[in-house]
């Protein structure tokens, strides 16, 4: 199958837009997610908007395959930018879709408050274990003693496990997901986006130029749907899946909670969003 | 004819509280005022002091000299005695030669039953001494407490008037200024800003609290409900400035609060703004620095840096308003002007401002909001298309138009382009706005100017001190011989200027003297940047306060 084949569908048809990415990586599937998951939610687009930080995922607004509006900003701050589209006007869905580095790494400040807020963005996090567009630096999520050009003795920090963190925040939504799980992904995200508050979405995505060891096989073989016994409103129970990770990766909805969203606790949003004319 | 009350004490000793009764007392009589605040970074302990200024005519600034001084602590009293007249009097809190003893928390308990009442003793006192009918003070403590109830007024009312009599045997020592026909407005510079852009139509403030800017953010949240804005606290400034970013994006008219420190952590997120044409509006109340410099003084120390904050190159206009009245006007000003280019616009004071009350022409508070110059559009819509001013029809999410916005240098349509051709059309097109904001920058405001072969030149919050400084001169020839023409130019805006205009407004003088709260001449250099300026000298001042009329009347003749 050729490049474009894979992931034509996925490209704007109408735009000059093509994508900047390798062929084979795995941010195509999450772009065609992402169309596949905004069209099964219903969603109208002009009433949709993508946000993201800077890195190879967070390209990923322009190459949906119909226009929406997208606020793409800077490294690290998605998280209070969409903050802002989402006070500013709650009526509109946004939507978070960015790389690991960018949220875990620069923006992890931002993540904590935003899941403390529970203000109702959906956020999608391509978690490559890596920085791709920065050229193969170790991200958060790194696996300790991965080797980069930058990390020439290994990684020697432990990675950073944001399901847990976020279950253990108290985030009213917490899952993960795989690019080579077709319809689990973007059934996922319209889980996601169902929910009324703040809903953190990790996808594990191969990055095929930089991240050697995590490759796609290396995700294949360990990913593991949760089973229909699984609890999700059970937080110790999620806490624990969440640690899992090693020959086992459990995906699915890990983590769900009822907590009235942010945006519905403000007076002032009652009569109508700030934007109004 | 005016007055300077001073009272002085530790944090915590009520000196504030005291102050602001006078204050409202003094409006509620029709007097001119002015008071300003000298604090410690501290919350107990220290040196702290309120000086409360009364006139008979408009108040412009402080004054370094005290007519009478409230020391309510031994160390207000050994720093301050000296900045007392010879003819001044010293009510303390204490038995020490050439001074009133008032025991002020003994006097509360004794006749209010509370501690706390020891500020209504003190504005007792003032009131005993200056010759004023203490009934006008009983009259407003009725009116502040009535909330509370008829105990707490009484027990108020018996420690002020008990202030008072104790004062008996100095009463008219001083004679305070003739009260007015009427209650006068007064208001402080925080209030101000927060008013100018609570009426403009903000919808979103947000901000990660830092001394002095805070007092603005709390006063934008007093007009919260009333004006329905939305008051976030971020979780750091980085955060607060990618809020505004978004919600401008959405559409909400938004503005942040920082300071020095707090802004130099914004430094991206305003390129950000630059790059997305958005209206973000700062409102920086400055602070000396470097780093955490006098967290709690006042000084103008950082044009230069908002002035070139961001990388890259792009528009952006830069607002410092004199006193309370332009504190508003030009808050709501630059709401407008940050709209209608679509580029970001600073609110630039300092602490001093911010802080300080003063009697003004009432406020409008009816809600008149500026033009977001937004436009309905369809699919076709492109948010970067080029024009010749520079902006481009502004459509928000969420109507027919599909917005995209991208910090990387990109297309009409907003997508991302590596196209170099692009770039510099994108560029120019940011850019060309200067020539339209040049063209309708506001020129400098003209006191005495027209014959003066001396020319002070200010910004900011030196107004005042800068045109009672004008009036010393002309007026009394102070201290000089012969009597110096002197007039003086304040610009409000300082950033862009129209070079022709300030070139025509400075004109030919004797001499240009630049008056400005830093050390290295900030605005002067911008002045000879443009070419607005060549010959002058600069008035530098960056010990933490702000000028006075003498200070520049004194340094003027023996620099
Ligand atoms: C303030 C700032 N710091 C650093 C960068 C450089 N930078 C761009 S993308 C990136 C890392 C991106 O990594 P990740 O979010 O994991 O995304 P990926 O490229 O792997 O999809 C960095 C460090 C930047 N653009 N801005
Ligand atoms: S560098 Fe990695 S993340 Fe970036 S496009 Fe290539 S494969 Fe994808």
């Amino acid at each position: 199958m050729s490049d474009t084949q894979m992931w034509g569908a996925g490209l704007r048809s109408d735009g000059p837009v093509k994508p900047a990415w390798c062929p084979g990586c795995g941010n195509y599937a999450i772009v065609k997610a992402v169309d596949r998951a905004l069209d099964e939610a219903g969603l109208d687009r002009r009433r949709v908007v993508l946000v993201s930080g800077i890195g190879q995922a967070a390209k990923l607004p322009h190459y949906v395959s119909r226009p929406v509006n997208f606020f793409n900003g800077l490294h690290g701050r998605a998280v209070p930018a969409a903050t802002g589209i989402k006070l500013a006007n709650h009526t509109l869905e946004v939507i978070i879709t960015s790389g690991d580095g960018d949220m875990y790494g620069e923006g992890g400040n931002h993540l904590l408050h935003a899941i403390r807020r529970n203000i109702g963005l959906k956020c999608f996090v391509h978690n490559n274990q890596i920085y791709g567009l920065t050229k193969g630096q170790a991200s958060p999520t790194s696996d300790a003693g991965t080797h980069t050009k930058l990390q020439a003795y290994g990684v020697a920090a432990q990675p950073l496990n944001p399901l847990a963190l976020a279950i253990a925040e108290g985030a009213s939504f917490v899952a993960r997901s795989f690019t080579g799980l077709p319809d689990h992904l973007p059934q996922t995200m319209v889980a996601a986006l169902q929910q009324p508050g703040f809903a953190l979405l990790d996808i594990l995505q191969p990055c095929i130029t930089f991240n050697k060891l995590n490759t796609f096989k290396w995700y294949q073989d360990r990913v593991r749907p949760l089973g229909d016994d699984y609890d999700p409103t059970d937080r110790l129970r999620a806490l624990e899946t969440a640690l899992v990770w090693g020959d086992e990766i459990p995906v699915g909805v890990l983590y769900r909670a009822d907590r009235p969203s942010y945006e519905s606790k403000l007076p002032v949003l009652a009569s109508g969003p700030l934007a109004a004319p | 004819m005016d007055t300077n009350i001073r009272i002085a004490g530790e944090a915590g000793q009520g000196v504030q509280t005291a102050g602001d009764l006078l204050v409202e007392a003094f409006s509620a009589m029709g007097l001119h005022l002015l008071s300003s605040q000298s604090y410690m970074s501290r919350v107990r302990g220290g040196l702290n002091w309120f000086d409360v200024r009364i006139g008979d005519r408009e108040v412009l600034a402080p004054r370094e000299d005290v007519d009478l001084l409230i020391a309510l602590h031994e160390d207000a009293l050994t720093h301050l005695r000296d900045t007392v007249n010879p003819d001044g009097l010293i009510v303390y809190d204490g038995e020490a030669e050439g001074t009133v003893a008032l025991h002020f928390d003994g006097v509360a308990q004794e006749v209010g039953g509370q501690v706390i009442m020891a500020n209504a003793v003190a504005a007792g006192a003032v009131f005993g001494v200056l010759g004023y009918d203490v009934a006008e003070l009983v009259d407003y403590l009725g009116s502040v407490f009535a909330k509370k109830g008829a105990e707490v007024v009484a027990a108020n009312a018996a420690c002020a008037r008990r202030g008072a009599e104790l004062m008996a045997a100095h009463a008219g020592r001083l004679q305070g200024p003739a009260p007015g026909s009427g209650p006068r407005t007064s208001v402080d510079g925080a209030r101000a800003v927060a008013l100018g852009a609570c009426t403009a139509g903000l919808k979103l403030a947000a901000a990660y609290p830092m001394s002095p800017s805070t007092a603005v953010l709390n006063a934008i949240a007093g007009y919260s409900e009333q004006f329905g804005i939305l008051v976030e606290q971020a979780e750091d400034e980085i955060a607060a400035i990618n809020i505004i970013c978004g919600a401008t994006y959405a559409g909400a008219p938004a503005m942040l609060t920082t300071s020095g420190g707090g802004f130099a952590l914004m430094a991206e997120g305003l390129s950000l703004a630059g790059m997305l044409e958005l209206p973000a509006v700062i409102l920086l109340a400055m602070r000396p620095g470097p780093a955490t410099g006098l967290p709690t003084r006042t000084g103008q120390e950082d044009l230069r840096f908002v002035i070139s904050a961001g990388h890259g190159e792009f528009p952006r206009f830069v607002f410092a308003p004199g006193d309370v009245t332009q504190a508003y006007a030009l808050t709501r000003h630059a709401l407008a002007v940050a709209h209608e280019y679509q580029t970001p616009a600073f609110i630039l004071t300092d602490q001093y401002l911010v802080d300080l009350h003063a009697t003004c022409a009432p406020l409008e508070a009816a809600p008149r909001p500026i033009d977001r110059g937004l436009v309905a559009a369809g699919a076709d819509y492109v948010r970067y298309a080029l024009t010749d001013s520079g902006i481009s029809p502004r459509a928000i999410p969420g109507g027919d138009a599909i917005v995209m916005a991208d910090s990387d240098e990109h297309t009409e349509d907003g997508h991302v382009t590596e196209d170099l051709s692009v770039r510099v059309q994108m560029v120019d097109k940011r850019l060309r706005k200067e020539a339209g904001m040049c063209a309708a920058a506001l020129p400098p405001t003209a006191y005495r100017a027209e014959d003066a072969d001396t020319l002070l030149v200010c910004w900011g919050s030196t107004y005042g001190a800068c045109r009672e400084a004008v009036d010393l001169l002309r007026d009394d020839g102070r201290g000089t011989s012969p009597r110096p023409t002197v007039g003086m130019l304040h610009f409000g805006q300082v950033w862009p200027l129209n070079a022709d205009a300030v070139r025509a407004a400075i004109g030919r003088r004797e001499r240009v003297v630049v008056i400005e709260g830093n050390a290295r001449g900030q605005f002067a250099s911008v002045l000879r940047e443009i070419g607005a300026l060549t010959d002058c000298e600069t008035m530098a001042k960056y010990d933490g306060l702000p000028f006075t009329a003498r200070e520049i009347v004194r340094r003027l003749s023996h620099e």
